[in-house]
């Protein structure tokens, strides 16, 4: 009996001890990133190791003062939000289709959205610098909207998919003898069922969109439509050279909020992720 | 409320058939059951009258009204799912208003007709809750207060108990009973449950592979079987089926004589009898056999007994104990045999 509680609290120590090694490896960039950006610019380039760094707000300062950033988060939050949003309406009621009527080709159609996905994004990047500079839309956060959004169409209508496939059938049939019509079934008793699937689905298009570079690069010629990622690389050039610590300033502030969200809806996302792989 | 009519209902899927050739009149105010085991069509045939499928040929007619072309929501009738199919997002209040709020109905007698509904199903003090915070049993009644409270022009129940354990279904199965009959709403009901089935309906409809064997009262199905598919799918346990020949009103099976039956037949025949309707006996036996099995279920006894290759199922009294592989010695009551046709199983009166 004795030992083997001991064995078991020896399991026990070991996992944390893994699990805590895990969690150091994967933080150790995050904290070196904001040991960095609060850090004076001098001290991170010096050669020589400092022990005992010293505290400075210079990064936090510039990025404000020197650098438009208030004006690029701007920017990232409505591009984003926007195409999350565009995502969602186009979405629904694909994903709804795709899910729960019989039609031909529906398997197909269903394959071809996915299938958008898995080009390479530089094989159409080009025709799409000149679709937008045929439109006048070169250097807007709409070009933007549009641009994330498509990327991440397939996905999110996947997402969602795999959710109303888990919805019973019972239940529709229900709300259709009770008297509803299509669009109240979908309003009423669809949406708020699969709600857990439709935010995790918006979350991860989100991530997605925060991190989009290339085609922001491509549209965003000038600071009007720059967003965190591409003002980012721009830190990088210039005449004052590598600003290191507002870089990684920057990056870690950007990084805070995904983070936030993922841990209020870690649940709901690795369900998301596996796509029904389980069921489905 | 409504009569519904069925005539010459036919359901395919490209080469599957689900249901063939299904005539029947269901009377206002009616209770019929749809007897049959998981895909005889009895569920497929609900869903065509709620208008949920569409029937490949025939006609639906309600108060004389043809319903091909309408469509579910349009159809005054309300359904219970066997999974209860509550909103799980609305408390019980807000899914008994569902369908009131679907059909416009006045709101002002929203509060009136749920307070109503959840009274007849004793839910009031559940009202508040959502779907999951219930019991099966009360998400049950639920399911029903929310086809009720509309009074629609039928129900439509798809094996609503079937979930639920056998002590709760049969206080559920007299509660059903109790509202069709105050509220006087016709009713379509479908089981595998032959007991639900014979306790609740007015007529019994019992299908298999998607078509009707027999169409009648429970007393007529038990007492009046068509052929053996009825006579066997009925009674528990069921009535036992002995395959033999008929020569001159006499029946002759390996172990087993019975003589006095029509003396115009003659071939093989299969000779039906229900447990309860043979006796343990000294003398003048039908069939000697060896005591298979005895099983006391506290108010009678189950015997079986082995005779040639046949199992036969005998209700003893409760005090009957015997020893296994014994013989024993059984009478059947000649006036309750039913003889079939060995090949189609069809009746021969």
């Amino acid at each position: 009996m004795a030992s083997v509680r001991k064995s078991r609290s020896e399991s026990l120590f070991i996992r944390y001890l893994i699990l805590g090694a895990w969690a150091l490896f994967c933080l150790a960039p995050v904290l070196w990133f904001l040991s960095v950006g609060l850090r004076p610019r001098v001290e991170i380039i010096t050669p020589r190791p400092i022990y005992w760094p010293t505290f400075s707000l210079d990064a936090w300062h510039m990025i404000w003062e020197d650098w438009p950033m208030a004006k690029y988060l701007r920017n990232s939050v409505l591009a984003i939000l926007g195409s999350v949003l565009i995502d969602l309406v186009l979405a629904i009621p694909a994903a709804y289709s795709l899910s729960r009527y019989t039609y031909r080709g529906r398997d197909d159609i269903g394959f071809y959205i996915l299938s958008t996905r898995m080009m390479a994004p530089a094989i159409v990047a080009i025709p799409i610098f000149f679709l937008f500079r045929n439109m006048g839309l070169l250097d807007t956060i709409w070009a933007l909207m549009i641009i994330y959004a498509a990327v991440n169409l397939s996905i999110v209508t996947w997402i969602i998919r795999s959710y109303m496939l888990d919805i019973p059938k019972e239940l529709e049939d229900a709300a259709r003898t009770d008297g509803a019509s299509d669009m109240r079934i979908l309003w009423e008793i669809i949406i708020p069922a699969v709600l857990p699937g439709i935010i995790t689905a918006a979350v991860i298009a989100m991530i997605f969109a925060i991190n989009e570079f290339l085609f922001t690069l491509l549209i965003a010629s000038t600071p009007d439509a720059y967003t965190m990622s591409v003002a980012l690389a721009n830190f990088t050039g210039g005449s004052d050279g590598v600003i290191y610590n507002a870089i990684a300033l920057v990056a870690f502030l950007a990084f805070v909020p995904v983070f936030l969200v993922v841990v209020a809806i870690q649940k709901h996302l690795s369900r998301g992720l596996t796509m029904g792989a389980v069921k489905g | 409320m409504a009569r519904i009519e069925l005539s010459g209902i036919q359901k395919r899927w490209g080469n599957v058939w689900g249901v063939r050739d299904v005539d029947i009149d269901i009377g206002d105010e009616e209770f019929v059951v749809f007897l049959g085991p998981s895909g005889c069509g009895k569920t497929t045939t609900m869903r065509m009258i709620a208008g949920l499928e569409e029937p490949t040929e025939g006609e639906i007619r309600m108060d004389g009204e043809v319903m091909n072309e309408i469509d579910a929501r349009d159809r005054d009738v309300a359904m219970v799912f066997q999974g209860y199919a509550l909103y799980p997002n609305m408390t019980i209040y807000e899914n008994i208003r569902f369908p009131l709020r679907m059909r416009d109905v006045p709101a002002g007698d929203h509060d009136r007709l749920i307070r109503q509904a959840a009274d007849m199903t004793e839910l009031t003090e559940y009202l508040d809750r959502k779907p999951s915070a219930l019991s099966g049993g009360q998400r049950q009644r639920a399911a029903l207060a929310r086809a009720v409270v509309r009074q629609p022009q039928a129900f439509l129940m798809d094996e609503p108990l079937s979930n639920l354990d056998a002590k709760l279904r049969q206080a559920m199965r007299v509660q059903i009973k109790h509202i069709q009959r105050e509220l006087k709403i016709t009713t379509v009901y479908v089981t595998h449950d032959q007991i639900e089935a014979m306790t609740l309906a007015d007529r019994i409809v019992i299908m298999q592979s998607g078509a009707i064997q027999q169409i009648g009262t429970p007393d007529e199905i038990y007492n009046d079987p068509a052929n053996t598919f009825v006579a066997g799918f009925i009674g528990a346990p069921p009535m036992n089926l002995i395959k033999g020949q008929v020569d001159g009103g006499i029946f002759t099976a390996s172990g087993i004589t019975v003589d006095g039956l029509r003396s115009d037949m003659s071939g093989a025949v299969t000779l039906g009898v229900r447990p309860e309707d043979c006796a343990v006996t000294q003398s003048d036996a039908n069939l000697t056999g060896e005591v298979f099995g005895v099983e006391p279920t506290g108010d009678l006894t189950y015997l079986t007994l082995k005779t040639g290759d046949a199992m036969i199922e005998v209700k003893a009294d409760r005090s009957y104990r015997r020893e296994l592989g014994v013989d024993e010695q059984i009478a059947f009551d000649r006036e309750r045999l039913f003889l079939f046709d060995a090949k189609t199983g069809t009746r021969l009166r």
